[in-house]
């Protein structure tokens, strides 16, 4: 599927706006596998794109080539109008610029939850502590769990850690948000009060991409669904274009299996 | 750097914080169980199936056996213990004159001070030891002392000249049993007033409350050290000697020692309780901090400073040391400030590379003799080029750079003074080395901690590194010193060191020891370090490298405190290896605690070939040492959390 078609089906409204990632051609291998192949895709400013895809569809892969923890290997990555290249200087200052949730929430054991939040933006934004850890409680409120500040990891539930996670992730005020299965690893009762987070968050016009078999969340909120297989982007749409009318049989195939 | 050390030292505390939370959680979760009555208790652990019965029957006789064995041979009359009383000085100190003997006290009731404010400060004691807990204590001792006594076998009888008196089968012939009980009142009443109090604390205070009732570990421990020193007071532990062969007669354990040893059980008591009133403070967390920087400079002070006591040379010092060490102070702050400003970029760059190549070379000059400097500004002006270059990672607002700035001049204070007293020549004139004895273990095992654990450390980032130099290095040098027995490495050090250091430069045996003990030690440490490294998840890396964490960051904030939690087991392992392997020291000549025990001792005319008992002594002071070693590293592990997730 061709970069041009990827891309043009957004709404006018949305088309108006500046591309704010640009991925053009993207290839990518483990040793023999080609784990994305020609991905061509640009994400406009403020849009919330959620990748779907059966399991090693290379839809992670490509998240994580975004803010470079996988290295692609041609093709171009425009983040911001940086492009990503072996200079660590530009790695970092993307990195500082795009946030990622992860499955396995990855925080850090051995600092509180305030610590956890604020460890970034004090050594890497360079921010005054107290100034940090009072954007740490307000963050822990707007995820709804300000009671947990003082707390370790271990001692909170999965979806407390998730939201622990993403408010990390948004203390280093980031442009976009990537969202890597951030509820695969929930307790089916937990997985409401992280999309509540993440909806929140979309509406208050933040540029997300979210890898995650979530249909309804998809469906609600998604500006744009890419429907991935095998590294290839296969097909690409709104929500109703996507879920009531898809064009490829391979995009029926998939959402006959999961509806 | 104050700041990076705060930040983790808060961590931890935070970390022990929440331990104590989750331990007061379980332990009012936990079933309460009553305590079986003890014939009960005897027949479900001891007797309950005909195999246990045979087993308990078997091992107790043996036990009974070893036990009555020790006994005899510790309370022979040919057993001479005298050798220890008297030698008790050689054994600790060996031949440190007594003349100076105030510098010994001052440095332990300085280790006992530090001692009693992290006791106060720390919150990882635990509730302490139950009634129930002390009361099986004090009935198992008395019970053991008074088995000891019907145990013991009556001394032989003795002519008046002092030859023991033989029978027709050349066996020594002994009093009767009745005389011998009789002879060991004092040891009846010992047993049974500890078994009597045991029982009576048993059935005073029923089950529920000596399961509920606990005496701090602290406390209890000072009322007993309590009661030994009070012994000093009214026990006569009889006479000791100095240098060697020399027992003075009129001086005695209880008449020099009891002073002392008053004054610094009140120091460690006071310190306690003054730690425990500063942990109720705000800045608690801060002065733990000062405590632990304490800790950390407290053997070079002591050893250095106190127990040497330097002769300054104060025109040296105006002219050279203060305008060199003021110099390193200011200049290098001034770049450092400098070089953490945020976004300094390139500039900043080529400073801290320029710096590391000027460093560099002035090590290549000193081989070469292209110029002289003094081996302390070599020193400085390397470890300013590493701290430039890692500057960057600690940009931040002014009050954080201000504070690394300090913290930069601190460690040049601190090192160009301790520099300057290691090279001034001491006052203390001893023969031989100026220490020995359990000193010269003490410090050969502190100081080989301090300098084996952060090279380990970079050692194990190296070998776990991207970069192929690094890693083949560190490699090279592990397995190289890994596959070296010790002892060879511990001559090659004592020997032939001197050849390969720079002109002009020396070092005395003891200190070529210590590094030798420190470069072995710290390849083992590595690779229990590494392990630890290898146990850090590998999301772990992605969340910092996902929030643009530098790797300087990342390895400092995230990777390394997970790993030595991890590390903490084998870590302690190996410090007590170093303690004991200490003892090898006596092999290339320098008169250790164990050696003091084996060969001086026995060599004293009064004690001519007397060694049993000196080593049965150092064995347990030994054991205590590592004993209390490993139970400190159990109550790390357990409030640390190590192995919950």
């Amino acid at each position: 599927m061709s970069f041009s078609d990827a891309t043009a089906a957004v709404s006018d409204e949305l088309a108006a706006r500046d591309d704010i990632i640009i991925c053009d051609g993207v290839d990518k291998w483990y040793g023999d596998f080609q784990a994305l192949n020609q991905v061509s895709a640009n994400i406009k400013e403020q849009e919330v794109v959620v990748v779907l895809g059966p399991s090693g569809s290379g839809k992670s892969t490509w998240i994580r080539c975004i803010n470079r923890l996988e290295q692609h290997q041609s093709g171009r990555i425009v983040v911001d109008g940086v492009e990503l290249t072996n200079d660590t200087r530009n790695i970092e200052k993307i990195r500082s610029e795009v946030g990622m949730v992860f499955q396995q929430f990855n925080l850090f054991p051995h600092l509180s939850v305030v610590d956890n939040i604020s460890l970034a933006p004090i050594w890497v934004r360079k921010r005054p502590r107290a100034e940090a850890e009072r954007q740490a409680r307000e963050l822990l409120e707007r995820v709804g769990i300000p009671e947990q500040a003082e707390k370790f990891p271990g001692q909170l539930s999965g979806g407390q850690q998730q939201r622990v996670a993403i408010a990390r992730a948004l203390a280093m005020e980031p442009r976009i948000m990537l969202f890597d299965e951030p509820t695969s690893a929930l307790d089916p009762e937990m997985i409401k009060e992280v999309l509540d987070v993440m909806k929140e968050l979309a509406l208050g016009g933040m540029t997300m991409m979210v890898v995650t078999h979530e249909m309804g969340f998809a469906r609600e909120v998604a500006d744009r669904i890419i429907f991935m297989e095998s590294g290839e982007i296969v097909e690409a749409g709104t929500p109703e274009h996507f879920f009531t009318n898809p064009q490829e049989d391979r995009t029926k195939l998939f959402l006959s299996q999961i509806l | 750097m104050s700041s990076e050390l705060e930040h983790l030292a808060r961590g931890t505390a935070e970390l022990i914080a929440s331990a104590d939370e989750r331990e007061a959680e379980e332990a009012a979760s936990r079933p309460d169980e009553p305590s079986l009555p003890p014939l009960e208790w005897l027949k479900v652990n001891l007797f309950s199936s005909v195999l246990n019965t045979v087993l308990t029957i078997v091992f107790g006789l043996a036990g009974v056996l070893a036990y009555q064995r020790l006994l005899n041979w510790a309370f022979s009359h040919e057993r001479e213990w005298d050798a220890v009383r008297v030698n008790m000085r050689a054994l600790f100190t060996f031949t440190y004159p007594s003349s100076q003997y105030g510098r010994i006290w001052v440095t332990l009731g300085i280790v006992l001070a530090l001692a009693g404010l992290s006791l106060g400060l720390s919150r990882m004691v635990g509730q302490g030891f139950s009634l129930k807990r002390i009361s099986t204590w004090c009935m198992a001792w008395g019970g053991a002392v008074i088995a000891g006594i019907l145990l013991v076998q009556p001394h032989a009888k003795r002519s008046p000249d002092g030859e023991v008196l033989l029978d027709a089968d050349f066996e020594p012939v002994r009093e009767s049993f009745g005389t011998a009980m009789a002879d060991r009142g004092w040891w009846w009443l010992v047993g049974v007033i500890l078994f009597a109090v045991g029982l009576a604390l048993w059935v005073v205070l029923g089950d529920v409350k000596r399961r509920t009732t606990f005496v701090g570990a602290v406390p209890f421990t000072l009322g007993v050290l309590a009661f030994a020193v009070s012994t000093l007071w009214w026990f006569h532990w009889g006479n000791y000697g100095q240098q060697g062969d020399i027992i003075e007669p009129g001086r005695t354990v209880k008449d020099s020692a009891k002073l002392p040893w008053t004054v610094m059980w009140l120091v460690l008591t006071g310190a306690y309780l003054l730690g425990q009133r500063l942990a109720t403070t705000d800045r608690a967390g801060s002065i733990r901090v000062v405590v632990n920087f304490s800790w950390l400079l407290a053997p070079f002070i002591t050893f250095w400073v106190i127990l040497r006591d330097p002769q300054i040379d104060y025109a040296h010092v105006v002219s050279t040391d203060l305008p060199m060490a003021l110099g390193f102070m200011i200049g290098g702050g001034a770049v450092l400030f400098f070089l953490t400003k945020p976004g300094v970029g390139e500039a900043g760059r080529i400073v801290g590379v320029g710096l590391f190549g000027l460093a560099i070379f002035n090590w290549v000059a000193a081989f070469f003799g292209v110029y002289p400097m003094l081996q302390k500004a070599r020193i400085s002006f390397l470890l300013l080029a590493l701290v430039a270059l890692a500057a960057h990672n600690f940009a931040g607002e002014r009050s954080q750079r201000l504070r690394f700035v300090c913290a930069w001049a601190g460690v040049m204070a601190m090192l160009h003074y301790l520099v300057t007293m290691i090279n001034a020549p001491s006052t203390v004139d001893a023969p031989d080395e100026f220490v020995g004895g359990f000193l010269v273990t003490v410090y050969i095992a502190v100081f080989t901690m301090i300098f084996s654990f952060p090279l380990g450390i970079l050692l194990a980032l190296g070998r776990t590194s991207t970069l192929p130099i690094f890693r083949v290095l560190s490699t090279i040098y592990i397995e190289t010193v890994r596959g070296v027995p010790f002892i060879t490495i511990l001559f090659f050090f004592s020997t032939f060191l001197n050849i390969f250091l720079p002109d002009g430069m020396e070092i005395e045996q003891l200190a070529a020891a210590g590094l030798g003990f420190a470069l072995f030690s710290a390849a083992y440490l590595a690779e229990n370090i590494r392990g630890g490294l290898q146990a850090v998840r590998r999301g772990q890396y992605e969340a910092s490298d996902a929030l643009g964490l530098t790797t300087v960051q990342r390895t400092g904030f995230i990777v390394l405190p997970q790993a030595l939690r991890v590390s903490i087991p084998p870590l302690v392992g190996a410090t007590i290896s170093t303690f004991k392997e200490t003892s090898l020291l006596a092999i290339i000549g320098i008169i250790d605690f164990l050696r003091v025990a084996n060969s001086v001792i026995p060599g004293q005319t009064v004690f001519l070939g007397v060694r049993m008992e000196g080593l049965l002594f150092v064995c347990m002071i030994y054991w205590i040492g590592a004993y209390g070693m490993s139970k400190f590293s159990q109550r790390l592990e357990r409030h640390l959390g190590v192995g919950e997730h």
